[in-house]
């Protein structure tokens, strides 16, 4: 369980001590108050520089915080953070992941957006499948950290993609369900994702599934006004994103949903492409094309005259389709995917309505936590994916656009 | 599944972290008074020594380039000090120094109060939306229930946060553009981000009443159109219900009236429109959002602006003692009620019964008050803390200066471990070859 041989910290990376940063205060003060006397002989400036134990309020209480954790090992270093193991200071046992925030070179101005993203809304979502953030503290350099669950057993991704793990169509239930009210618990809360998928849904030390990641989410827009549709990794980004929709709501999180579902069944990506362009292909391949008839309204979005004004309709694929390719998921799995991603998003079922499908209920029933499936040392794989900005595909290919959120216009 | 919207506001950051009794609310406000007076006090006396022993120093070799600064620096003291003096006015060794008369808790509140006006103001002037707004508002007032105005400017502060509160709120302006319409330095701005975002304890989510105003409004145009389905404890027919809302008198304690279906959704509309000003301006002026819930002060702010209509909502919602014993109707009125006190009491609202001279007459008195508090406030501010640009560097480069340190501490036990290692490896002799 959550008990590893590697519980100290490691001896050269000391734990911040509360001294450390009274010292720096003392120091810094020194500096700003003797810049004059720099060079004066006598010594009373700094006999009289004051205690570094004058401290405001909230320092004290971000000390207070910091000293409640150590860090340990590092798992992953990125662009964007460095991730540690650490435990509580008062419990070596309770492992956490520190990760702590780097400055982004490419943006200027102070704390990135996606920094705030994730620690606006990780504080206000407590839910068993969802990545429980611990603390927020900022370290002497003044980067920040977040103190978060220690989630040792890699991802989604990697399940799949490991041939040394077998599972079953009770397995692909059980995961489904912990991933859908993840999803069903932040759209409760007004909260949109923005960016699920197989990697940012982790594996805890028991097998319990915690969506990750938020640095694209948001809060449901005021009515009316506009959203950026440049997010969601774009394997999992829905038609209506890929047509330049301004407007959406939870429906898009249930769009990526179904697709990681979908991959788990089918042991591969399940709708990949190259280019966003071809993403909309790949979709209408499965799918058809959208018309007027079938998703009112679709003709006025933004990039709709583009891409099928002049196109030869497509038909979708029929559901012999489906059950050829997606056998480990039922018909009523089929059922259930196939409403989930239904490309009209005011047709596609809510996160609260996934969870009333049948298929949960529907023999066979889910596998128990305790026996699912999963591998060891998926460590590192954490640190991997909690380093990594959101938006982006594990290849190693870079889809940068998701990062550059242009709101859309006002 | 459905959570409540209780469930949600419990467990918020709002509920857990910002929300107090008014008694733990007056008291963490003089903790915070406290700390920061005596901070002053050292400060401004390590100054005052350091700067006597300047002076005699100075006798023999003073430069003259800093002794022609000081007079300069007084003359500028209007908060924002020059980059080479630490603020504090070069002719003070000429006074005797007396005892800092610090702020009192009532005082800071007061400039608090002030400045918060200088958020609205300066959310106003770079265009963004209400719900920004009042972010930033309440993320400043969340800043000074752990900090003192004696400590960090009003003025400093106020444009970071505003500058947080749209990174925060999604209100799309980058810093450059933010800068050329404040008028200060990148630096200025970026120097508090980290200050602040400790200080609001990294909670960034601030629930707001807006939405629910807006429920509440569409609600009632169900009634007067006679759609609204009604609660189940509620017998009346939806065409009863109608009558009764169109005979309302037109304020509380007033006479019946009968209005037309048309005057009457222009009756909503005015309420809305009050009410919503109410939430946008008084309400992020006061303490309501550290006492009441968000729709406790929507529903204070509707009871405001039209009591017949508020109070018959809330007729339709909840239901009377007389029916359920154990409603908790008294409660929730009772607290409504007295939010809506707060809410009235503070000077940005105008009750319809005071004319404008009078408003005239307390709004200068007012000011007069503010002007005396911001002089008060010059002779006490915290020395140390005045170019936070300035500190926040030096900040950076003890803790550049300090990681090497640590490194290459670690270093020497690394070499350490390892050297200790090998005197094991050689105490107990040479590894055993393995056969």
């Amino acid at each position: 369980m959550g008990a590893s041989p590697a519980v100290s910290p490691r001896p050269g990376l000391p734990p911040a001590k509360p001294s450390a940063n009274a010292s720096i205060k003392a120091k810094t003060l020194a500096i700003l108050n003797n810049s004059r006397a720099i060079g004066a002989p006598d010594g009373l400036s700094r006999a009289t520089s004051p205690g570094g134990d004058a401290q405001d309020l909230a320092e004290q209480m971000n000390d207070d915080v910091r000293n409640q954790f150590v860090a340990g090992t590092k798992l992953g270093e990125g662009t964007y953070a460095v991730v540690y193991r650490g435990h509580f200071r008062e419990d070596p046992t309770k492992l956490v992941a520190i990760k702590k925030m780097k400055l982004n070179v490419e943006y200027r101005d102070g704390i990135t957006m996606d920094s705030y993203r994730e620690m606006k809304y990780l504080q206000e979502l407590s839910h068993p499948n969802i990545i429980s953030l611990f603390a927020v503290f900022t370290s002497k350099d003044q980067n920040i950290s977040l103190v978060l669950e220690h989630l040792p057993k890699g991802d989604l991704e990697g399940l799949w993609k490991d041939s040394k793990i077998s599972y079953t169509r009770e397995d692909i239930k059980a995961w489904s369900a912990m991933l859908c009210q993840a999803v069903w618990f932040c759209h409760e809360n007004y909260i949109l994702h923005r960016d699920i998928k197989g990697n940012n849904v982790l594996i805890a030390a028991d097998n319990t599934l915690k969506l990750a990641d938020f640095g694209l989410a948001r809060s449901f827009s005021e009515p009316g006004r506009n959203m950026t549709c440049n997010v969601i990794t774009r394997f999992y980004r829905p038609p209506e994103l890929l047509l330049g929709a301004m407007h959406y709501g939870g429906c898009v999180d249930v769009w990526s949903t179904a697709c990681v579902i979908a991959e788990l069944a089918t042991r591969n990506f399940f709708l990949p492409s190259e280019t966003d362009l071809q993403q909309l292909t790949v979709i209408t391949d499965l799918f058809g094309s959208p018309t007027e008839a079938d998703w009112p309204g679709v003709s006025s979005l933004r990039h709709w005259e583009v891409n099928f004004k002049s196109a030869p309709p497509k038909r979708p694929q029929p559901l012999s389709h489906w059950k050829q390719r997606l056998p480990l998921m039922g018909e009523d799995g089929i059922d259930l995917l196939r409403a989930m991603m239904a490309m009209d998003p005011s047709k596609r079922l809510s996160a609260r309505e996934t969870l009333k499908h049948p298929y949960w209920t529907n023999m066979p029933r889910p596998t128990k936590k305790e026996n699912l499936p999963g591998m060891g040392g998926g460590e590192q794989k954490m640190g991997e994916d909690l380093k990594r900005p959101g938006g982006q595909i594990d290849s190693g290919r870079t889809d940068k656009v998701a990062r550059k959120l242009d709101f859309g216009g006002k | 599944m459905k959570l409540t919207e209780d469930d949600i506001y419990r467990k918020s950051s709002q509920y857990k972290h910002w929300s107090f009794t008014p008694t733990q609310l007056a008291l963490l406000r003089q903790k915070t008074n406290v700390q920061a007076c005596e901070r002053v006090k050292a400060n401004v006396a390590r100054q005052r020594a350091q700067r006597a022993a300047n002076a005699l120093e100075g006798f023999n070799s003073a430069s003259d380039s800093e002794r022609a600064n000081t007079p300069g620096e007084n003359g500028s003291g209007n908060g924002t000090p020059s980059a080479n003096g630490n603020g504090n006015g070069g002719d003070t060794p000429l006074r005797p120094d007396k005892e800092v008369d610090c702020l009192t808790v009532a005082e800071e509140m007061r400039l608090v109060d002030k400045f918060c006006e200088t958020v609205l103001a300066l959310a106003a002037f770079i265009g963004a939306p209400a719900d920004v707004t009042a972010t930033a508002i309440q993320f400043f007032r969340r800043f000074y229930l752990y900090n003192s105005p004696m400590t960090y400017d009003g003025q400093v502060v106020a444009r970071t946060i505003m500058f947080v509160a749209c990174k925060t709120d999604n209100f799309s302006i980058t810093l450059d553009e933010y800068i050329a319409k404040v008028g200060v330095t990148r630096d200025q701005i970026l120097a508090p981000e980290y200050l602040i975002v400790q200080a609001l304890r990294f909670n960034f989510e601030v629930k707001h009443p807006f939405r629910g105003l807006r429920g509440v409004h569409l609600e009632l145009g169900e009634m007067l159109s006679g759609s609204w389905m009604g609660m189940p404890f509620d017998e009346r027919s939806k065409e009863q219900r109608k009558q009764q809302l169109l005979r309302l008198p037109k304020r509380a304690g007033g006479k019946e009236d009968n209005m037309t279906e048309r005057d009457f959704g222009k009756r909503l509309e005015y309420v809305y429109g009050l009410a919503s000003k109410i939430l946008k301006e008084t309400a992020q002026l006061t303490d309501a959002y550290f006492l009441y819930t968000p729709s406790q002060i929507m529903f204070a702010a509707q009871l405001l602006a039209d009591e017949p209509v508020t109070m018959f909502y809330l007729n339709t919602h909840i239901p009377s003692p007389a029916i359920y014993p154990s409603s908790p109707y008294n409660k929730i009125i009772d607290t409504i009620r007295a939010c809506a006190l707060l809410l009235s009491s503070h000077h940005s609202y105008t009750a319809s019964s005071v004319t404008p001279e009078e408003k005239a007459a307390k709004d200068k008195q007012a000011n007069q008050e503010i002007k005396a508090l911001l002089k008060k406030l010059k002779q006490c501010r915290d020395p140390d803390k005045i170019d936070l640009v300035k500190l926040n560097q030096a900040h950076k480069r003890d803790a550049v200066h300090a990681g090497e340190l640590e490194e290459s501490k670690a270093k020497r036990r690394k070499i350490a471990r390892e050297d200790a290692e090998k005197q094991a490896d050689d105490f107990w002799g040479a590894e055993l070859h393995k056969k």
